[in-house]
């Protein structure tokens, strides 16, 4: 055991070790703050589909040689979030059919992309490492940290200043929209929000593990709590520990960073669903 | 809520911009950087920077063990040797070419993709007005 903290702290060392650390709690908490709204509102699968968009985002920013990916990616989701959640009322195509859609519409499309226009010469590793994260998030640059520490920060202070406001259009639009509130607005703002959540845990666990990382935490803490603070607070809680014990583990050992957070992540789903049964009988 | 939740992010924040890089040997016989000792995610990580930000390492002696690869090249007439290593999910490798140190010919070099251990001095070099990275004087076992 002391080995293993002896290599820890010689990894520590290491500032991309620091770097990935502070990231990867950080998109953990955001994602799961938002993670428990979308499960609640049956838009679980929304952050797989916007992730999809992403990729395709990411394949037209490396076709036009956009040295910052992130300026046009971000826009790019942000608009197919405001799309998906705003014309899910009353659309032709109704919510979960335009997510897949645009989920499968946007991967093909990005994929296709890059096999015609790319000048990278490892094609399949690039898109292997969007897809599965690979070892993105240990490879930042120091302006890409400052860049996701600042959006999570956003992320973070327009959940807490909007929190009364999100569990209202959460629990029932409806009723919100009768007592005069904007719940359109504050949809726009969670949209916004998911979207950025989005483009950052591309870096931690890549594009299709992304759903994992948002509804995991969520589904968990439902297991076990009943009231929205409680399951907002244990659903944080959760996934930053899940992300930090991953990515632990997966410098130790040797595994891929992305599919080992959500192994933990469906490690600690396991034990509080027995919990839950548990704590029912 | 409000309170636990922007002083978590607060502290956070502020680990990322603790400690620093791991110090230089000394000696003859001394290793700046050695990827031997590293896990699979790490050297890969390690490596991506040496090959994103070089200049960073420059003049450090490296050592790194993973697989010979051989490229003959047409318009330099020369045969370049390269340690490379992959991800953890095997799509992605990252290399280092490196020179051995003394005078060889190619059939004195093991055969492509044996895993090999090379030590040597990280360093740049020009050549077609463009600038590339080496190990030089490298010491290969196999």
């Amino acid at each position: 055991m002391s080995e293993i903290f002896g290599t820890l702290f010689v990894y520590l060392a290491y500032p991309f070790v620091r770097y990935a650390l502070v990231v990867g709690v950080l998109i953990a908490l955001c994602s799961s703050l938002l993670g428990v709204t979308l499960v609640l509102k049956r838009f679980s699968f929304i952050g797989d589909g916007l992730s999809h968009v992403a990729f395709g985002a990411m394949a037209i920013a490396a076709v036009l040689n956009v040295s910052n990916e992130m300026l046009l990616v971000l826009p790019i989701t942000v608009i197919c979030a405001v799309l998906l959640l705003r014309t899910g009322q009353n659309a032709k195509i109704k919510g979960d059919a335009a997510i897949a859609m645009i989920s499968v519409g946007a991967l093909a499309i990005g994929y296709l992309l890059m096999n015609l226009f790319s000048t990278s010469t490892n094609l399949s590793g690039d898109v292997c490492s969007t897809l599965f994260g690979s070892t993105s998030i240990l490879t930042l640059t120091k302006a890409e940290v400052w860049l996701c520490a600042v959006l999570s920060v956003l992320v973070v202070a327009m959940f807490v200043f909007f929190y009364n406001k999100i569990f209202s259009v959460t629990f029932d639009e409806s009723f919100a929209r009768a007592t005069g509130m904007n719940a359109g607005a504050y949809n726009l703002i969670i949209a916004v929000i998911i979207a950025v959540i989005i483009v950052l845990a591309m870096n931690l666990v890549g594009s299709l593990l992304i759903s994992a990382l948002i509804i995991f935490p969520a589904l968990s803490a439902m297991r076990v709590f009943k009231s929205f603070r409680a399951v907002t607070i244990c659903s944080a809680t959760l996934s930053v520990v899940c992300a930090l014990l991953g990515m632990l583990i997966s410098v130790l050992a040797g595994t891929p960073v992305g599919s080992t957070i959500v192994a933990a992540d469906m490690a600690a789903f396991g034990i509080f669903y027995l919990i839950g049964l548990g704590g029912t009988k | 809520m409000k309170k636990h939740i922007i002083t978590a992010t607060a502290c956070i924040i502020l680990l990322a911009s603790c400690g620093g890089d791991i110090g230089s040997g000394s000696g003859a016989n001394r290793i700046d950087v050695d990827l031997t000792r590293l896990s699979s995610t790490m050297v890969y990580s390690e490596v991506y920077n040496m090959v994103s930000t070089p200049e960073d390492y420059i003049g450090k002696v490296i050592r790194m063990d993973g697989n010979l690869n051989i490229y003959p090249s047409e318009e330099t007439n020369k045969i370049y040797y390269a340690c490379i290593i992959a991800d953890a999910t095997a799509c992605c490798q990252q290399g280092i070419e490196f020179e051995w140190e003394g005078e060889h010919t190619p059939s004195d070099y093991p055969e492509e993709n044996t895993l090999i251990t090379v030590v040597g001095t990280f360093d740049s070099y020009n050549e077609d007005d463009m600038t590339y990275y080496h190990l030089r004087d490298a010491k290969m076992s196999y």
